[in-house]
C-alpha cells in the first residue's frame, strides 16, 4: 500500500459503454449502411473537417458514411495519461520525408482515428487575420484566397461556440473579437511568456484562445490542468470532433466506419465519381457507393489518395488537371526556445497552449521579409523535452541526465511562423508500399529565402522574450508545426485543385475539405480555420441539395448560415453569447 | 553525482506511489512498462551486448542500483521487433532497424580504428570518445556505412531511441521531479513551481559528471559534410 491512497480504494474500471471524456457516454445504436447502398456522401477521414461535415450533413438529412483509417476511440479505455503510451494517436504508418529541410511527421502533425488531428492538437484556436486571405495583393507573395475573411467570419463565430473556445474577452489582433468562455489560469510557460513580453512592451494575451473548456458545459467537464493535451484529453475538456460533433452525427443517422483505409476513388464513365474502394478492419477490399465523395484526409493523405486514384483521363492523379495536386504544401516554423530560470517552473502542468502574442503577425517592411509570426506557449513532456535538449544543447550522456534533472527549472515557448506556399514543397507517391499494397507518400520540403529570414528574425525575438522573462540560459531547436496545402483552393482551375467551396474543378461530385485546401496559412494554428471551412462547405452542400448529385449547373453564391445545425446547446443558449 | 540512493533532486519522490490515483488504462500501461520485460528479439545476441554498452553511455545509469536500472535496450528492441516507427523515414535513411544494425557495425569499426578494441571492452572514456565522433558528425571510420546513412541522422535516431525508453519510465520521472500521470486528479498548483501536496520540494546538490566521461560538457551536434543550418 502506498502512504497515500484514494479514500475509496484505487480508481477502478470505467463504467460500461462507449465513453467520450469522463462524463459523456455514446449510448445510441449506430446506423449501418450496406456497401451496395448508394449513400449520398462518403467522407474519407473523420477528423477535424470530416467530423464537422459528417455532423452537418447528417443533420441536413443526408445519408452519410465516414470512413476512418484509425479506431473509433473510447477515451476511457483507449487513451492514457502517459507520453509514450499515446503513440497510437498519431499517423505512424510509413511516409518518406526529404528535401533540404525534411519535416518530421507522425506525432508532430498527423492524427489517426476518429477526431483525427483534433485528438492530439494543443487546441490553440486563433482566427486567421483578414490580411491572410489576400497576401498576394498586399505583399506580392503567395496567393490570394478565393474567399475573404468576411466570408469565413460567421463560421469562426459559430465554431468558436460549438467547441466552445476559452480566451480573453478582447482579443486585439486581426479582426478584434472576444471568446465565450473565460481565459484559463497561467501555468509556468504562460507566466514566462507574459512576463517576458510585458517587460519588452509587447502586448500579450493570456488563457487562450484555446478549444479547452474553462467551465463545464453539459456532459463535458472543465480542464483539470494535467498538461497531457497532446496525448488526447481523457477529461473531455479539450475539443475534438470525436466528442463535440461525432456523437450528434450518429444521433442523426450518420455511420462512422472505423479501421477502414481508403485505397482509391472510382471514376465513372460520365466523369463523376461513383464511390470509394477501401480496406476494412479485416483487410478485405470493399467498395462504398456514393453520390458524392468528400476527401478529408489532411495535407498528406488527401493528395496521396487522389494520386493513387489515377485513372484513364486522370493519369497524374484524380482531379489533377492543373498539376497542382500535392504542391504548395506548407508547415509553419515552430522553433522551440528553452530557457533556464533560477526559480522552479514545473512547466509540465497546465495545457501546453494557453498564452500567445500576435504582435508580429503582419508584414513589417522594416524587417526585410514578408508576413510574420506568433509567439506561443508549448509544454513538452519529459521525452519531448529531452529530445529538444539533445538538439538545442547537443546534450547526451551525463550532460543529458544532468540537464533533465534540472528540467523543472526550464520553461519553453515557441515560434509559430508563416512559411509561404512554394511549388516545390510537395507530396508525391513513393515506390514503397504500405501493408495494403498502396504506395506511400513522399514529402519534400525546402525553406526559401523569405522563410529563412522570417525564422531567423522570429527565433531571435522569441529568445529575447525568454531572456526578458529572466532566463539565464536560452537555447533553441529548429522545428516545424502543422501541415496545410497540397490541394489548394482557388478561382483559377489551372492553378488550383478545388473551388471556394471545396469542389474539385475537374469532377463535380468530388470535394476536398481539410487543411490541404488552404492556399496560405498565416501564423495562426490551422485547426479552427479547418473546422470553420468544413461548416461553410456543409452549408453550401445543404443549400445545393440534390443538384450536387445530378450534375446540373452549380451555384457559387454563398449559402445562408445554418446556425440551427449546431450540436445541441452550442449556439444561442447553453453557452454565453457575445455579439 | 549523488552517492547512492535515488538520483535527482527529489529524494523520496516516487510517482508509482500515486498509481492508485491514476485511471485504470494508464495504470496498466505504466505498470506493465515497469514489470514486464520481454527477452531481446530484434538484436542478435552479440549485437545486443554492443547495443547495451552503447545505451549505457548515451544515458548512463551507473548511479542507479540494480533494482532501479531502466530497461533501455529492452524497450528499443521491443520497438524494432514490433516494427513500430514514428510515422516517417528520412529519404536518405534506411529503415530504423537496418540503421541501428549499420550503426553498430560503424561503432565497432570506429572503436577498432581509435583503440584497436571492441567497443564493449573499451573503457568508459574510450567509449565516449567513439560516441563523441558520432555526435560531432566526424567519424574516423565506417565510410561504407556513412555512404548508406548520414551520421547526424543516425546519431539522433540513436539518442532519440534511448531517450524514448529512459524518460518513459517512472524511475526517470522520479529523478527529474515530473509529476507523472494526472488523470482523473489533475494539478492544482500551477504557479511559482509549487509542488502538489503529493510532490516533493527540490533538494539540490552539486552534480558533476564522472571523470571517466566526455558527455558532461555541452557542444553543438555536428552536421557532418551536409552543412546547412542547425
Amino acid at each position: 500500500m502506498s502512504p497515500q491512497a484514494p479514500l475509496l480504494g484505487e480508481f477502478g474500471a470505467p463504467p460500461p459503454g462507449h465513453r467520450l471524456g469522463s462524463n459523456q457516454q455514446l449510448d445510441m445504436p449506430m446506423r449501418r449502411y450496406r456497401d451496395s447502398e448508394c449513400v449520398d456522401y462518403c467522407i474519407v477521414g473523420v477528423g477535424s473537417a470530416g467530423g464537422v461535415l459528417l455532423q452537418r450533413l447528417a443533420r441536413g438529412g443526408f445519408q452519410v458514411v465516414g470512413l476512418e483509417a484509425g479506431p473509433f476511440w473510447d477515451t476511457e479505455r483507449d487513451w492514457v495519461s502517459d507520453e509514450a503510451g499515446s503513440h497510437q494517436l498519431y499517423w505512424n504508418e510509413l511516409r518518406i520525408t526529404g528535401g533540404e529541410n525534411p519535416l518530421a511527421l507522425g506525432a508532430n502533425n498527423s492524427g489517426r482515428g476518429v477526431g483525427g488531428g483534433s485528438v492530439h492538437w494543443a487546441a490553440f484556436v486563433p482566427r486567421f487575420h483578414p490580411s491572410d486571405f489576400r497576401v498576394h495583393t498586399l505583399d506580392g507573395v503567395g496567393v490570394d484566397w478565393p474567399i475573404a475573411y468576411a466570408d469565413l467570419k460567421p463560421y469562426y463565430e459559430l465554431i468558436e461556440r460549438e467547441m466552445p473556445a476559452s480566451g480573453p474577452p478582447h482579443f486585439p489582433w486581426g479582426d478584434p473579437h472576444g471568446y465565450p468562455y473565460g481565459p484559463h489560469p497561467l501555468g509556468g510557460n504562460g507566466n514566462i511568456l507574459v512576463t517576458g513580453c510585458t517587460r519588452l512592451g509587447i502586448p500579450v494575451c493570456i488563457g487562450g484562445p484555446v478549444a479547452i473548456l474553462a467551465g463545464s458545459r453539459g456532459d463535458r467537464p472543465h480542464c483539470i490542468y494535467r498538461g497531457f493535451c497532446i496525448q488526447g484529453c481523457k477529461v473531455g475538456a479539450k475539443q475534438s470532433t470525436l466528442i463535440s460533433h461525432v456523437p450528434d452525427a450518429l444521433a442523426h443517422g450518420a455511420e462512422v466506419r472505423d479501421h477502414c483505409m481508403a485505397a482509391r476513388i472510382e471514376l465513372g464513365d460520365d466523369g463523376r465519381v461513383t464511390g470509394v474502394i477501401f480496406f476494412d478492419r479485416e483487410g478485405r477490399e470493399r467498395r462504398q457507393l456514393a453520390k458524392a465523395v468528400i476527401v478529408c484526409g489532411y495535407a498528406i493523405e488527401t493528395p496521396r489518395l487522389l494520386l493513387n486514384s489515377a485513372c484513364p483521363g486522370f493519369e497524374h492523379g484524380l482531379a489533377n488537371s492543373s498539376g497542382t495536386l500535392g504542391r504548395y504544401l506548407m508547415a509553419q516554423a515552430g522553433n522551440v526556445v528553452l530557457g533556464r530560470f533560477d526559480e522552479l517552473v514545473r512547466q509540465y502542468k497546465a495545457p501546453p497552449a494557453h498564452a500567445l502574442t500576435e504582435e508580429f503577425y503582419e508584414t513589417d517592411p522594416a524587417r526585410g521579409f514578408a508576413r510574420g509570426f506568433a509567439v506561443q506557449t508549448v509544454g513538452p513532456l519529459p521525452i519531448a523535452m529531452a529530445r529538444q535538449f539533445a538538439v538545442a544543447k547537443g546534450a547526451w550522456g551525463w550532460g543529458l541526465r544532468q540537464v533533465m534533472m534540472d528540467s523543472n527549472h526550464w520553461g519553453a515557448i515557441a515560434l509559430l511562423g508563416e512559411i509561404l506556399p512554394w511549388e516545390d514543397n510537395r507530396v508525391e507517391i513513393a515506390e514503397e508500399k504500405d501493408r495494403h499494397g498502396l504506395p506511400v507518400a513522399k514529402v519534400t520540403f525546402n525553406l526559401h529565402e523569405n522563410d529563412k529570414k522570417l525564422i531567423e528574425f522570429g527565433k531571435r525575438k522569441v529568445m529575447e522574450i525568454m531572456r526578458a522573462a529572466g532566463a539565464t540560459e536560452v537555447v533553441q531547436e529548429d522545428r516545424y508545426a502543422h501541415l496545410v496545402g497540397a490541394a489548394r483552393m482557388g478561382s483559377d482551375p489551372r492553378a488550383s485543385v478545388v473551388d471556394a467551396f471545396g469542389r474539385t474543378h475537374d469532377i463535380p461530385n468530388l470535394f476536398i475539405c481539410d487543411g490541404s485546401i488552404l492556399p496560405t496559412q498565416g501564423s495562426a494554428n490551422p485547426g479552427l480555420t479547418i473546422q470553420a471551412l468544413a461548416a461553410r462547405t456543409a452549408d453550401y452542400l445543404i443549400r445545393e441539395g440534390a443538384a450536387v448529385f445530378s450534375g446540373g449547373k452549380h451555384s457559387m453564391e454563398a449559402p445562408p448560415l445554418r446556425r440551427d445545425l449546431s450540436p445541441p446547446d452550442t449556439w444561442g443558449h447553453g453557452v454565453p453569447t457575445m455579439s | 553525482m549523488r552517492p547512492g540512493g535515488q538520483p535527482g533532486y527529489y529524494p523520496g519522490f516516487h510517482t508509482l506511489e500515486q498509481a492508485e490515483f491514476w485511471d485504470e488504462a494508464t495504470r496498466k500501461v505504466v505498470l506493465e512498462r515497469v514489470r514486464r520485460h520481454e527477452g531481446i528479439r530484434f538484436f542478435a545476441p552479440e549485437e545486443a551486448v554492443l547495443m547495451r554498452a552503447v545505451c549505457d553511455r548515451i544515458l548512463p545509469q551507473d548511479d542507479r542500483d540494480q533494482e532501479h536500472k531502466i530497461p533501455v535496450l529492452e524497450a528499443i528492441d521491443a520497438r524494432l521487433f514490433a516494427g513500430r516507427i514514428e510515422g516517417y523515414r528520412f529519404a536518405d535513411m534506411p529503415a530504423d532497424g537496418d540503421a541501428h544494425r549499420l550503426g553498430l557495425i560503424a561503432i565497432t569499426e570506429i572503436a577498432d580504428f581509435l583503440f584497436g578494441k571492441r567497443f564493449e571492452s573499451a573503457t568508459g572514456l574510450e567509449q565516449d570518445r567513439v560516441l563523441l565522433t558520432l555526435h560531432d558528425a566526424r567519424p574516423p571510420a565506417g565510410e561504407a556505412i556513412w555512404r548508406q546513412m548520414p551520421v547526424d541522422r543516425y546519431w539522433l535516431l540513436l539518442v532519440n531511441d534511448v531517450i524514448g525508453a529512459y524518460y518513459a519510465h517512472p524511475y526517470a520521472w522520479d529523478e527529474i521531479g515530473f509529476g507523472g500521470p494526472a488523470y482523473p486528479r489533475g494539478y492544482m498548483r500551477l504557479n511559482d513551481g509549487d509542488p502538489e501536496p503529493w510532490e516533493v520540494q527540490e533538494r539540490r546538490y552539486e552534480f558533476a559528471a564522472p571523470s571517466d566521461s566526455l558527455s558532461g560538457i555541452f557542444t553543438p551536434i555536428g552536421r557532418g559534410n551536409r552543412g546547412g543550418e542547425r
